[in-house]
């Protein structure tokens, strides 16, 4: 008994003190902006690179014999269908590839803020919910092609979105972006006034509560929750502010995202992937493999 | 032969000596009071006898028996502990009924344990059963509480309390039974029914040891009188002889503070 | 109006399906942390000093710091920095990592409230048994114990009501309780985005889950009554 206890105390005590350790060093790659060092990142690589030595991700994917996809519930990328069904562009793209490499595909709900550590806690094994490819992104996960075109677009009430069609326009309002995003890089870039929080979605919330008096989210997004016939009707969207592109996320080092893109250039190659993408109405956004 | 004897017990608490050589007989059916003022003695003297407390020297014997001896290892053995017990009840200061038993299950719980421990226990368990219940029925109607079988502690007073303990003490009988101030707790006018009780039991001849500060009461009762100061006998005789012409100076004053008061 | 209930029957299968996440956190943990919290109880009790020490040293660690971060040391550190996901990333693993902390950090708290109710039982109790020639075992279970549950049901009462609300911390590692499901209508879900009457719906589950249990374990107190 008292063993036992020893024991227990013994663990708590040496994993507290490495987590100390490691979550100072991972919290420096997380918050690693655009301008990050090339020093720092070629340290993550190396880190990476070690991890994967002794066996490769796809043969760990083959070995349990399922892909798990960590997702958030977002239109039209992954959503549930009546019955509780993950569908959406990316849930079915997922599928798909999952098939490709002969595993089952799970879904996995998680926290947007906790991908990286859900991904190198082999806790998920991907993260494909129409992820913005930004430097943070890059830096920390091993990223398949772009296949999805993508911009920041401005969220405000419809009865004044006529007053905001400009970039110098903005500078008297207060943002609502979602923390971490693409979004939110956009807004500091231009020095405006901006409040982090958790989703997109709480963006939105905001804008329609009138706590913010704009948002700035993926315009896949907006396209599929803003406007008339959608849960915002008050709400309209305005400008871009830039142009990007979504991917798909793995562990760094990991040789799933070439067999992710050779996917893509197959499916694109046989109009599987557009027909797809016509499914969810993002045709038009699709990149060309 | 005394049916207890108890010879050069010592008893210290960290670094306070309790005990200093302590040892009395006690004759069957004889009534034993010990006096003495609080801080004497007297209760932890009671607690080594009910095996609360062991000693750190000494021999204890019942009936020439040696149930405990601090030069023997083998009667210090925890396991042997609790049989050896059974040869004295005790009645506490606060009663200690326990509060969520009825008057009758209060009597009736050690026994019934116990005989759950006889190898034809499952055979003639009503018969045993039967037999308990009848035995704490006859205590209570003694102790004067025939009315109050089911009631539970709380709706009891003290005084009541104090017979239901006794009557419980008195359900397991023990060779000797102890009282640890058994009216202290008492508001004066429910000592008397206590005392009574008592009284009724040393005209049935029971065995019995009393820690007391009813001095009238120790001296009416009592076969014999130890008066304890700062852990040691310091006089101990026949009532007549301790209360009337004490030897000892401590003894004398004791006396007068208590015949003052 | 209308739409909310043609919603309403989405809304509802969602908050149920999350409210039995909630219920089984809520029971599995109780399951798990009443034993537990005996065993440090005893082990704190323990008059072997080190065991004692440590079990203190351990159960202020474990009260002194959030849920929260229990949550997310437990879930992920296996698979981040020992490089072994003993959880698995499915909803399974999330709940088993979930039911972990949530009984460990029970367990805790409850073994305060037992050491409070085990030293609450007068000492008197247990000679008063020994005198009888009751050995230890007889004495826990046919006297302390039920003098000690009497003293525990209150604080217990509250701990328990606390733990309905607290299972929502659960969503820090995306165990889809009923919190969850109830705000993917204000992310957007199911076709529903932007609306916060699902979250008030959510609070009506918890509100009715309380109240069940408020009474049950009013009557369990009523029921212990019969003795002071």
């Amino acid at each position: 008994m008292k063993k036992l206890f020893t024991m227990m105390l013994t663990l708590v005590m040496v994993l507290s003190l490495a987590a100390c350790g490691n979550s100072g060093g991972s919290s420096d790659d997380s918050q690693k902006d655009g301008a990050s060092n090339a020093a720092e990142s070629s340290n993550g690589q190396e880190e990476g690179a070690g991890d994967e030595a002794s066996e490769s991700d796809m043969e760990y994917v083959k070995d349990k014999g399922a892909l798990v996809v960590g997702i958030t519930d977002f239109e039209p990328m992954d959503y549930k269908d009546e019955n509780g069904e993950w569908i959406g562009f990316d849930a079915d793209m997922a599928k798909a590839f999952a098939r490709s490499l002969g595993v089952e595909v799970e879904f996995v709900e998680i926290d947007w803020d906790n991908k990286i550590m859900e991904l190198d806690g082999k806790t998920i094994d991907c993260v494909w919910n129409g992820m913005t490819l930004t430097d943070e992104v890059t830096s920390s996960m091993e990223c398949s092609n772009a296949y999805c075109n993508n911009a920041q677009i401005v969220i405000v009430p419809a009865d004044v979105a006529d007053k905001y069609q400009d970039k110098d326009s903005l500078s008297d309002l207060s943002f609502a972006v979602e923390a971490g995003s693409a979004g939110e890089e956009q807004v500091s870039s231009l020095g405006l006034d901006y409040t982090p929080v958790k989703a997109q979605s709480d963006a939105l919330m905001e804008v329609a509560s009138g706590t913010s008096d704009a948002a700035v989210i993926d315009s896949l997004m907006a396209a599929a929750m803003v406007g008339e016939g959608t849960g915002y009707a008050d709400l309209a969207y305005t400008i871009g502010l830039n142009s990007e592109e979504y991917g798909v996320g793995f562990r760094k080092g990991s040789d799933l995202a070439a067999a992710l893109n050779d996917f893509f250039a197959a499916s694109f190659e046989d109009g599987s992937m557009m027909k797809t993408a016509e499914t969810y109405g993002v045709e038009a956004a699709v990149v060309e493999q | 032969m005394s049916i207890l004897e108890v010879e050069h017990i010592c008893k210290s608490f960290e670094h306070t000596e309790v005990l200093k050589d302590i040892s009395f007989s006690l004759e069957k059916g004889q009534v034993l009071s010990i006096i003495g003022s609080s801080g004497s003695g007297k209760t932890t003297l009671l607690r080594c006898l009910n095996f609360l407390e062991q000693p750190d020297r000494g021999v204890l014997r019942v009936n020439g028996e040696t149930l405990f001896d601090a030069g023997d290892a083998a009667t210090r053995q925890e396991s042997e502990i609790r049989r050896k017990r059974l040869h004295f009840g005790l009645v506490f200061q606060s009663f200690n009924l326990f509060p969520q038993y009825t008057a009758m299950e209060n009597v009736m719980l050690a026994k019934e344990l116990l005989a759950k421990e006889q190898p034809d226990y499952k055979a003639r368990k009503k018969e045993i059963h039967a037999q308990i219940e009848a035995q704490a029925r006859t205590l209570l109607d003694e102790m004067g509480l025939s009315g109050r079988r089911d009631n539970y502690p709380h709706q009891l007073s003290g005084g009541q309390c104090q017979r239901v303990a006794i009557a419980r003490a008195l359900a397991l009988q023990p060779d000797i039974l102890c009282f640890d101030e058994p009216t202290s707790a008492l508001d004066p006018e429910l000592t008397g029914e206590v005392l009574k009780v008592i009284k009724e039991l040393a005209v049935q001849k029971t065995t019995m040891i009393i820690v007391t500060h009813e001095m009238a009461f120790a001296r009416d009762v009592a076969d014999q009188v130890i008066f304890m100061d700062e852990g040691y006998i310091l006089e101990q005789g026949d009532p007549g002889q301790v209360f009337e012409t004490p030897r000892e100076e401590r003894t004398r004053q004791f006396l007068s503070r208590f015949t003052q008061g | 109006m209308e739409l909310i209930l043609e919603q309403m029957p989405i809304v509802i299968r969602a908050l149920n399906v999350g409210f039995i996440q909630t219920l089984k956190l809520f029971f599995v943990t109780l399951i798990g942390a009443f034993p537990l919290g005996l065993v440090i109880a005893f082990g704190s009790m323990s008059s072997f000093k080190p065991l004692s020490y440590i079990t203190k040293i351990f159960v202020w660690i474990i009260r002194g710091t959030p849920l929260m971060i229990q949550l997310l040391i437990i879930y992920y550190f296996p698979g981040l920095v020992l490089h072994t996901p003993i959880w698995g990333g499915g909803e399974g693993g999330r709940f088993l990592a979930a039911a972990v902390s949530f009984i460990v950090n029970y367990a805790c708290y409850f073994s305060e409230i037992y050491r409070g109710g085990i030293q609450g039982v007068p000492v008197g109790q247990e000679e008063a048994g020994l005198v009888l020639g009751m050995t230890k075992t007889q004495i826990f279970f046919k006297i302390t114990l039920l003098q000690m549950i009497k003293r525990i049901v209150p604080p217990m009462s509250n701990e328990i009501i606390t733990l309905v609300k607290d299972t929502s911390l659960a969503r820090i590692i995306a165990l889809q309780e009923i919190i969850w499901a109830g705000q993917a209508f204000m992310k957007g879900s199911q076709g529903i985005s932007g609306e916060i009457w699902p979250l008030f719906f959510t609070a009506v589950y918890y509100l009715i889950g309380n109240g069940i249990l408020t009474l049950l374990l009013g009557r369990l107190e009523k029921k212990l009554d019969y003795f002071r």
